[in-house]
């Protein structure tokens, strides 16, 4: 089976109709050592300098440039030296119709669709993710936990089947000690550090719902028409009112404390945050970071204020 | 019973306690192992970049002790800023909020430090300096380095030392100001806030009186010990 690097949210559904096995390229990137050259934000740059140095077995790759990352745009035309590449536009206005036609053509840049029947299997294991995200917001299981899996929403591992079964044997174990916490939702780009969530919970924050991860597994569908009509509802491409809105009822249906806002080195995404403190109204913390790793003691500094600060409310 | 609070920072370590008096000692942070000699752990309230590694029986952050410390002397402080040897942290203690600039040195101690180094000075000595000034420069880069070389520069130029202090000081307030919220009571805390010439260049730029409390390189040991005892109780 062939891989294909993407580079945010290309719809799985897709990709292992048309044969292909898909492999999230930024996740790979939080336990990194590449320190690229030429950099801006770390995310994009780590990927394309490991596809430029022959570091990834891909045999194509599809980058989201439009609506969301267009640090991406440019590392992605980069990348694309090596291997063949495809950009998917999202639209800004929700437009199912153009949609649909980008996942066409989509599908003809992987060679057509040839086996549309898994579209619905990869459409269970969505749902299951759904029920996993649903057990962890009510403190069955951990953060960090929880976010191992939702955040392979993306590419099921590469394989639909066998990550199925894996969700499958999850412990739910946790209990007590989940409800005493402060319950955080993490919005914007997942951190790139790779233990954020459990640092968060050691210091008193109960992450109960990542942005980007939820994003990757509420979006599904059986053929091209009903993937158009979900994923172009996808919140990141569209208008900031529109995402805020969706992020204000779905932070108020999980009973949220507070907010913390993850954003990086030179990403846009950073003006957003004086827009998102107005618009949610919720105790925030701005985390700005760059390179990944551990999370740094500056940044574990930050966490632990915060949590001192919500126990003063 | 927690009797002393410690804040050993990324520069300057600092103990305070109150018997019944306020009585405080100050030291370099590598040496604040001799503040502790004879203290058992469980009388210390610790916070700063070192409140984990030092012996204490309570730990906080530097944003909480700060709060309680400055109620010492403050009702209702609206907004903190503590300007420390690495960091600035701004506080808006009516929305529990707070920033911290971290990927410059420009808004730090350490920034002052670097420049006094420059000129041969001592830290100490920059709020003096500033009193002669006759007018001042703008100092336009953010960093740290190129601000220096832009101060170098103007030194060609023939503009005195004591304009280019000022100049200095006027640019670091302004990346300071650039931090903080609207607000009417605004504390400055910090070892840097005994620099009047930080506060002065502040109070322009806001345009609006800038509370500093005596002593305010302890306000966070000061906070640490009040934050101690309550948690005890």
């Amino acid at each position: 089976m062939k891989t294909l690097g993407i580079t945010a949210l290309v719809p799985p559904e897709i990709v292992f109709a048309c044969g292909f096995k898909p492999f999230d390229l930024n996740n790979i990137v939080p336990t990194s050592t590449t320190r690229p050259k030429n950099k801006l934000c770390a995310w994009t740059a780590i990927w394309r300098e490991q596809i430029m140095n022959g570091e990834l077995d891909l045999d194509s790759l599809v980058v989201v440039a439009g609506g969301d990352c267009h640090n991406a745009l440019v590392d992605g035309q980069r990348a694309a030296e090596k291997i063949p590449a495809f950009y998917l536009f999202y639209p800004f206005d929700g437009n199912k119709e153009y949609l649909k036609s980008q996942f066409e053509r989509l599908s003809l840049f992987l060679g057509g669709i040839t086996d549309p029947g898994i579209m619905k299997t990869v459409k269970s294991v969505k749902e299951n993710l759904m029920k996993l995200d649903q057990l962890r917001s009510q403190g069955v299981i951990s953060s960090e936990l929880g976010f191992q899996y939702l955040i392979s929403g993306c590419d099921l591992q590469g394989d639909p089947t066998a990550f199925k079964e894996e969700l499958s044997r999850i412990p739910r174990e946790r209990g007590g000690d989940l409800a005493s916490m402060h319950r955080v939702a993490l919005i914007g780009v997942p951190p790139i550090h790779h233990d954020f969530h459990r640092e968060a919970e050691r210091l008193g924050l109960h992450i109960v719902f990542d942005e980007m991860p939820f994003e990757f597994i509420r979006h599904t569908g059986k053929n091209i028409n009903e993937l158009a009509e979900s994923y172009a509802d996808y919140t990141f491409a569209r208008d900031l009112k529109y995402r805020f809105d969706f992020l204000k009822e779905e932070l108020g249906k999980r009973r949220i404390d507070a907010i913390i806002h993850c954003t990086q080195f030179a990403c846009h995404h950073v003006l957003e945050d004086g827009m998102l403190r107005e618009h949610l109204q919720c105790p925030t913390l701005t985390v700005h970071s760059d390179l990944p790793g551990p999370v740094p003691e500056q940044l574990k500094l930050r966490i632990e204020a915060f949590s001192e600060l919500l126990w003063r409310k | 019973m927690i009797r002393y609070g410690v804040d050993v920072g990324s520069t300057t370590a600092k103990i305070v306690s109150l018997t019944p008096e306020l009585t405080y000692r100050v030291t370099e942070s590598r040496n604040w192992e001799t503040l502790l000699e004879g203290i058992p752990a469980n009388e210390i309230a610790s916070t700063g970049y070192f409140r984990h590694k030092i012996p204490h029986k309570i730990a906080a952050t530097e944003i909480t002790t700060a709060i309680y410390g400055v109620k010492e002397y403050l009702n209702d402080p609206e907004v903190i800023v503590d300007i420390g040897g690495q960091d600035t942290k701004v506080t808006d203690v009516r929305r529990n909020n707070f920033i911290v600039n971290d990927k410059c040195s420009a808004g730090t101690g350490a920034f002052l430090e670097f420049i006094a180094h420059y000129f041969g000075l001592k830290v100490t000595d920059l709020s003096k300096i500033h009193h002669k000034a006759a007018h001042t420069i703008n100092i336009n880069h953010t960093c740290s380095v190129f601000a220096l070389s832009e101060v170098v520069s103007h030194l060609v130029d023939g503009h005195t030392i004591e304009d280019l202090i000022a100049s200095i000081h006027q640019a670091f307030a302004e990346r300071i100001a650039q931090m903080i919220p609207e607000a009417e009571k605004i504390v400055l805390i910090g070892g840097t806030a005994q620099n009047r010439g930080i506060t002065i260049s502040l109070e322009e730029i806001l345009k609006q009186e800038i509370h500093t409390p005596p002593n305010p390189q302890i306000i966070n040991a000061l906070g640490a010990l009040r934050y101690g005892e309550e948690k005890e109780e």
